[in-house]
């Protein structure tokens, strides 16, 4: 399994969440986080802002949707055709077991 | 050195942290967020859009509303690993749908900020 973490845009939220919906993958976890990537942040005027508000969005696939839904998220993330600075990243990591509380079963 | 995230219910929390403290597992972190599984979903919908029916493809995504939980993050050496998800499990199992998630992740290394010591020794002994 893989757990498929997606830092994106707080307006990207809505259509991200109804594009995983729509493909099958409804279960998410949301975080609301703050930072900033290699653009070192934004500058308005003389202000220098490195705290920029994004969404951490936490999804867990089994092996083979890993790139479906990594293409999803990144087509719905993505602002206009070719994207922009500050569009997000998405990073995976290995899960070895997962459970779900209320059955105590050890599968997704 | 393991990483076991669990998604639990709010209410949980507290019986959750004093389970675990019992059980010698001090350290953790929390944080609200939100979520939705697979639950509320309603696959009569999601299927007849896949089959293109107007009506079903209009109530698309404005589904299963994101529902307020709480997450905890422990970091345990691998032979606690057992132990936390027996309590874990224990304490948060009520049968319904929406108890939560559990997941385990294999973790590089940790570091004590403080000392800078790192592996299992960063690790808290209870």
């Amino acid at each position: 399994m893989i757990m498929v973490r997606a830092v994106i845009r707080p307006e990207k939220v809505a259509p991200v969440l109804a594009a995983l919906m729509d493909a099958g993958f409804p279960a998410v976890t949301k975080v609301d986080v703050y930072g900033r990537g290699k653009q070192r942040g934004i500058r308005i005027g003389d202000v220098h802002y490195d705290e920029i508000p994004k969404e951490l969005l936490m999804v867990v696939v089994k092996e083979p949707d890993k790139q479906f839904v990594v293409d999803t998220i990144m087509t719905a993330a993505k602002t206009g055709e070719k994207g922009a600075f500050g569009d997000g990243k998405i990073f995976l990591s290995r899960v070895e077991e997962a459970y779900t509380v209320s059955s105590g079963v050890k599968e997704l | 050195m393991k990483e076991i995230m669990a998604v639990i219910r709010q209410d949980k929390m507290n019986a959750t942290k004093v389970a675990l403290a019992e059980a010698g597992i001090a350290s953790l972190t929390a944080q609200k967020v939100l979520g939705r599984g697979k639950g509320n979903v309603d696959y009569q919908i999601l299927e007849g859009a896949g089959e293109g029916n107007e009506a079903a493809l209009s109530q698309l995504g404005n589904g299963p509303r994101m529902i307020p939980k709480r997450m905890l993050t422990l970091v345990v050496p691998d032979d606690k690993k057992d132990t936390v998800l027996q309590v874990l499990l224990k304490v948060n199992k009520a049968g319904r749908p929406g108890d939560g998630k559990i997941f385990v992740l294999p973790m590089e290394n940790a570091f004590r900020v403080r000392t800078g010591e790192s592996s299992d020794a960063a690790l808290d002994e209870a």
